[in-house]
């Protein structure tokens, strides 16, 4: 139901469409309610016409009991109406979310460098929120203020049109005032959220900094500049405080004027006798009908306005498309040996290469490691072999493959990868290893990868192939000392797990589904070193006939891979055995030295 | 800490929209402004008083002169209206600014009150914490008590004070149509309550629904990258739509009350008008019974059903400013107070005076049986002894996890130990105020953090009162003016956000430059392990020179050259101390030291070899 097709092209109005019988009826009965509305006026009007004629006692009560029913009808149509359009106006809302959401999920992570999370995030729910306010709120008071000024123009210009003449005299000014209205509110609260914004980064760095501040004893320090933004903040606040103050009062001065002009002008025409009491009355109230929905012009205006310009920034999600997509071949990951080549790859990000030309075979099997200084390229060149950037073809070949030709799916479960920053979702330890395992249905049956059965599950529901990948990632013993062993839930609301745990419970998600290429992205920094080596070990056993790839500062880690790579400046300088380069005394001699002490201690 | 941490995680807060404790929780901050609160109070009869005084300028003006035909005077009359309605305005701008100003000050203080708690807890507060829940605390929890200020309590109050004030009139014009008018007021009260409690119930679940789905929001674009590596967008996306849709729902049923209660006021007071209508029809021949007390009554009736229509908006802004309110208090309420930066009680002062007398060789600093962890029974350190004496340099080395990190962690007071004693200067550091204790010492850690501001603004966080010409002396010292000159810039040059636009051993230098402007007794470094392109590696040993010479250092020593100049070595493994001594002596020993070297020695020889023989 959700999720249906959208995209930039349908404009903001396309997604309302699909609710346009909502729409519609929501419509209809926000007519039938301003009828309803307009016919109370004229009721009392006859009234007070009943009571000055002849037979008052024979006419008022029906007049009331028309009355009555007019206030039923109305209540009904309107909370219809209401509920029509508001609901059309969420659902809608809802479906762009989805749509949105699962646009961002085809964008590769390039587009997440120059668009910071927190960013996407708002445009999620700040700016739906505000085209949701274009739809529900700025539609219905568009409606409103279309019929009503139709409607109730018509009947007073019926009754007398040069008393509406004078009425109206001083509308003309409300939506002008209305309008610059609109604008100081716009720019002043454009302001206010400046502000904000730039306080919450400086309590944000402030947080995360607050080692630096408390050794240093800067405390205080801090403290003054924030009551600096703080009071900015509320300078800011009261400037906007002072538009929005003003706006209702000079309005709905401006307003009571007609009521003014119709007291004193149309007061002289019921004196004169050329209008009855009864239509002076009627006429008056008419012109009260009109005061709310010529005030919330303004206001819809700058719905309207708002509302565009959110849309802008949910269509520049929509339009940016997505750069690594599916190739043609359809491939099953799981019959692939893992033998990676790498040809004369370079990758150029922002205009600065930052792997330049580099050629390195992986044969299946084997175990790689890729050392060289921060920001030698080394993580950008393995984020390359499962397509998280864009590669040149035929530059990444997976078994003679090229990678670029393969289904997405199809490469990436061929890999098991663990990132650099252990991220874990807010779920149990099992459902995130569990992660790592491919779909049910996916791709037919499951199967057991560790022994071969079919999937067995252990008494406390949990697979055995999550069990074996915790054991692999040497994770039991943390988890006997968790309160909830393997359903433990981990993150926001649940345990702190360390770093050296989020990093193996990460380490297990990659191992799970028994990759037939492990990537490991410096992803047992956090662990310690002894727990490290055992680690290894136990990897060597998993890994066994599969090929690895790994990037680690530790030389204990680097120093029993068939060969090493060692990349600087994004090229690769050196590569062979641990022996053949320390003999080579180069780049990797001097990385092992300023280890050693690491090394020897543990 | 089970009920605090109730408070702080917060979206499930209950949907109460007054709470008498949190608003006396909230009165500190309010109190001084009192006047505003005066003035509001002065404002709302007067705004009350020109309003309710139009409908009846309008009977007025119909019974004696439109009705009788006699138009001397309605020209007076409708200057009158004019006048009333524009002092309204006047009146309600001002009752509103005073709130507001009210309000936005209040705030402001609850603001600083909030961050000066929060920046003074201890380091461990931090760890349970995540920077974003204390970020909203103090954004958006603040902002939306704020709005209580424009459009709740004393709205409320105000809104309160017209209804009585329109009855009143009412009254004053024709007790018996009042009672008609108002026989529909069993039917409003009933909707009302009716709205409130369904208003009540769907506040709180979509409060819930929004949390959960923000969470996933924020947790699966933190995380995109893992679910693509494992094919999981297919899943991500379905359970995004379940809780999307959970989250349209829960609105769905608020639009049905919300919209219900809305047309149902609207209804009533039709309802209202019709009760007058009817009775003015019984009374044929009462003079009282005029064309112009009807309309007054009408428009009575109008005025009287706003604020009730906009009750439930005013409600919504009550609940949700409870329960920003509710976390806030929370949070405000945790303990865990950092180490007192001055001694309370004035005698201990002269002793925290710095001795002159004390000599080069004494302990500036010593661990004495350090036991620490950072969670109940995973011990970090388990029993450390060592002393760094004044002047001389000591260097800890260890594997990662051994509890090098932490020891600087304990003698600067950010955590303190579980058993044992840190001593600085010859004292507990427990017995020290800290502001003192933190003065006498600079850390330099391996992961610099930079601030945003100018990189001579970074510099002088080491000393406040530095000039610029003190700051300029320590970065050159240090060799930063040359990492600058580098770059083409100065030491006015832009720090962005966490100092990325430096390189991880640029902000080395410029840390370094901090901790010298500061002049500490003590020098306290965590080596950065991160391998930096080799220029920068030597501006780093050099600066490193600069800055050690002439004090005591403590530093966790990752590379060979800086522990072979230390005076004592602390060989750190797994929480103990493996074997320490000068140099020589753990040469001597033959030990884990000895063998360390002899590697290190070997791969200076690999290299030397190869140099040799191309």
């Amino acid at each position: 139901m959700i999720g249906a097709p959208g995209g930039p092209q349908l404009g903001p109005w396309g997604f309302l469409f699909r609710y346009r019988g909502r729409f519609l009826v929501g419509t209809l009965m926000l007519v039938a309610t301003n009828a309803f509305a307009l016919a109370i006026p004229w009721l009392l009007g006859r009234t007070i016409d009943a009571l000055r004629g002849p037979d008052p006692a024979g006419q008022v009560p029906m007049l009331a009991l028309a009355m009555v029913v007019m206030a039923v009808f109305q209540a009904v149509t309107r909370i219809v109406s209401r509920v029509q359009l508001f609901n059309a106006a969420r659902m809608a809302e809802a479906d762009v979310r989805s749509i949105l959401f699962g646009h961002l999920l085809t964008l590769e992570p390039a587009y997440f460098r120059t668009h910071p999370a927190g960013d996407v995030m708002s445009r999620l729910t700040n700016d739906v929120q505000t085209v949701r306010a274009m739809w529900g709120p700025g539609m219905l008071n568009l409606v409103n203020t279309a019929f009503i000024f139709t409607f109730a123009l018509v009947l007073m210009l019926g009754m007398d049109p040069w008393l509406t003449l004078w009425a109206l005299l001083p509308y003309p000014s409300m939506v002008f005032l209305g309008g610059v209205f609109g604008r100081r509110i716009y720019r002043t609260s454009r302001a206010v959220q400046e502000e904000l914004g730039s306080l919450s980064s400086a309590v944000q760095e402030d947080l995360t900094g607050v080692q630096v501040i408390k050794t240093y004893g800067l405390e205080e320090e801090r403290q003054g500049r924030f009551r600096v933004r703080s009071s900015s903040l509320l300078e800011r606040n009261m400037a906007l405080t002072q538009v929005r103050g003003q706006l209702l009062p000079v309005l709905g001065a401006v307003a009571s004027l007609g009521t003014v002009i119709v007291l004193f002008v149309g007061g002289r025409r019921v004196i004169e006798g050329s209008m009855g009491l009864g239509e002076l009355i009627q006429f008056n109230a008419y012109l009260a009908i009109l005061v709310w929905p010529t005030l919330a012009l303004g206001w819809m205006m700058s719905l309207l306005q708002r509302g565009q310009a959110s849309w802008r920034r949910l269509a520049e999600i929509l339009e940016a498309q997505p750069n690594i997509v599916d190739g043609p071949l359809v491939v099953d990951g799981d019959k692939l040996r893992g033998d990676v080549s790498i040809r004369n790859l370079t990758i150029e990000i922002g205009g600065r290469t930052l792997v330049d030309g580099i050629s390195l075979d992986v044969p299946a099997g084997t175990v790689t490691a890729i050392v060289g200084r921060l920001g030698s390229g080394k993580s950008l060149l393995i984020e390359a072999i499962p397509r998280l950037l864009e590669v040149p073809r035929d530059t990444i070949l997976l078994d003679g493959i090229d990678i670029t030709q393969m289904r997405l799916l199809d490469l990436r479960r061929a890999i098991g990868y663990a990132p650099q920053e252990a991220f874990l979702f807010s779920s149990t330890i099992a459902e995130n290893i569990a992660m790592g395992l491919p779909e049910q249905g996916q791709n037919g049956q499951s199967r057991d990868r560790w022994s071969g059965d079919s999937g067995s599950s252990g008494p406390t529901g949990v697979s055995d192939e999550v069990r074996r990948a915790a054991e692999a990632a040497g994770l039991e013993r943390d988890l006997a000392a968790l309160p909830d062993g393997f359903h433990t839930v981990v993150g926001e609301r649940g345990i702190t797990l360390s770093g050296g745990q989020r990093q193996r419970v990460a380490l297990a998600r990659a191992l799970v589904a028994r990759p037939r290429l492990l990537i490991l992205d410096d992803s047992l920094s956090s662990v310690d070193a002894e727990t490290e080596k055992e680690i290894l070990g136990r990897l060597d056993d998993v890994m066994r006939g599969r090929t690895a790839i790994l990037i680690s500062h530790r030389v204990a880690a680097v120093r029993r891979a068939h060969q090493i790579a060692v990349l600087d400046q994004g090229r690769l300088v050196e590569r062979g055995s641990h022996d053949e380069l320390l003999a080579l005394g180069g780049v990797y001699a001097e990385l092992y030295r300023t280890q050693l002490a690491e090394e020897m201690a543990a | 800490m089970s009920d605090s941490a109730k408070g702080m995680d917060g979206e499930q807060v209950l949907g109460k929209a007054y709470d008498a404790r949190l608003m006396a929780r909230l009165w500190p901050f309010v109190r001084p402004h009192w006047r505003m609160i005066l003035l509001a109070l002065v404002l709302i009869p007067i705004s009350i008083g020109f309003e309710v005084a139009q409908p009846y300028i309008l009977k007025q003006a119909i019974d004696h002169h439109i009705a009788i035909r006699s138009l001397e005077g309605l020209g007076l009359l409708a200057g009158l209206y004019v006048g009333c309605v524009l002092l309204q305005a006047l009146a309600s701008y001002g009752q509103l600014f005073a709130l507001q100003l009210l309000g936005q000050r209040s705030m402001h203080e609850l603001r600083l009150a909030t961050f000066r708690h929060v920046i003074t807890r201890r380091a461990a507060f931090y760890d349970k914490m995540p920077v974003g829940r204390l970020l909203t605390r103090m954004t958006n929890d603040v902002e939306n008590i704020n709005e209580m200020f424009a459009s709740g309590v004393v709205t409320l109050v105000a809104d309160f004070a017209k209804l009585l004030a329109i009855v009143g009139m009412m009254l004053y014009l024709d007790v018996h149509l009042t009672l008609i008018t108002f026989l529909t007021l069993p039917l409003l009260v009933l909707v009302v309550v009716w709205a409130r409690g369904i208003m009540r119930t769907s506040f709180r679940e979509i409060r819930v629904k929004l949390a959960a789905m923000n969470t996933f929001l924020q947790e699966h674009l933190s995380g995109i990258k893992v679910v693509q590596l494992f094919g999981k967008e297919r899943r991500a996306a379905r359970d995004y739509d379940r809780i999307n849709v959970a989250h349209r729902d829960a609105y769905l049923g608020a639009i049905r009350a919300d919209s219900g209660m809305y047309a149902l006021v609207e209804a009533i007071g039709v309802g209202s008008v019709a009760g007058i209508v009817w009775y003015s029809g019984t009374q044929i021949g009462d003079s009282a019974m005029t064309v112009g007390l009807i309309v007054a009554f009408v428009e009575y009736v109008n005025k009287f059903f706003i604020p009730v229509r906009d009750f439930s908006a005013k409600y919504t802004v009550m609940q949700s400013a409870m329960a920003s309110a509710e976390r806030i208090v929370a949070l405000l309420d945790t303990e865990e107070h950092d180490a007192p930066a001055r001694l309370e009680a004035p005698a201990a002062a002269p002793s925290a005076q710095p001795s002159p007398a004390q000599a080069i060789g004494e302990a500036a600093i010593e661990f004495d049986q350090v036991v620490f962890g950072y969670r109940e029974g995973d011990e970090v350190l388990r029993g450390i002894s060592f002393r760094v004496p004044r002047g001389r340099a000591v260097a800890v080395v260890g594997a990662t996890g051994s509890g090098k990190s932490t020891l600087i962690r304990l003698l600067t007071r950010l955590y303190e130990p579980q058993g044992g004693r840190v001593l600085a200067f010859g004292r507990d550091v427990r017995d020290q105020p800290v502001a003192q204790l933190r003065q006498r010492v600079a850390v330099v850690t391996q992961d610099v953090f930079l601030f945003t501001g100018t990189v001579a603004d970074n510099v002088r966080l080491g000393r406040l009162d530095a000039t610029d010409e003190e700051v300029a002396a320590a970065l050159a010292r240090v060799g930063a003016d040359l990492m600058l000159a580098r770059r083409g810039v100065d030491q006015d040059a832009q720090v962005s956000e966490r100092g990325a636009n430096f390189s991880a051993g640029e902000r080395q230098l410029v840390a370094f430059a901090r901790a010298l402007v500061r002049d500490p007794e003590v020098l306290i470094l965590d080596e950065a392990t991160a391998h930096v392109d080799p220029e920068s590696e030597r501006l780093i040993e050099r600066g490193l020179e600069a800055l050690t010479a002439g004090r005591t250092n403590l530093i966790i020593a990752h590379r060979l050259s800086t522990i072979r100049r230390a005076d004592h070595i602390v060989v750190l493994q797994r929480g103990r101390i493996a074997e320490q001594g000068s140099r020589s002596e753990l040469l001597a020993r033959n030990g884990l030291y000895a063998r360390l070297e002899r590697t290190f020695q070997r791969a200076e020889d690999a290299e030397s070899s190869a140099a040799g023989s191309a």
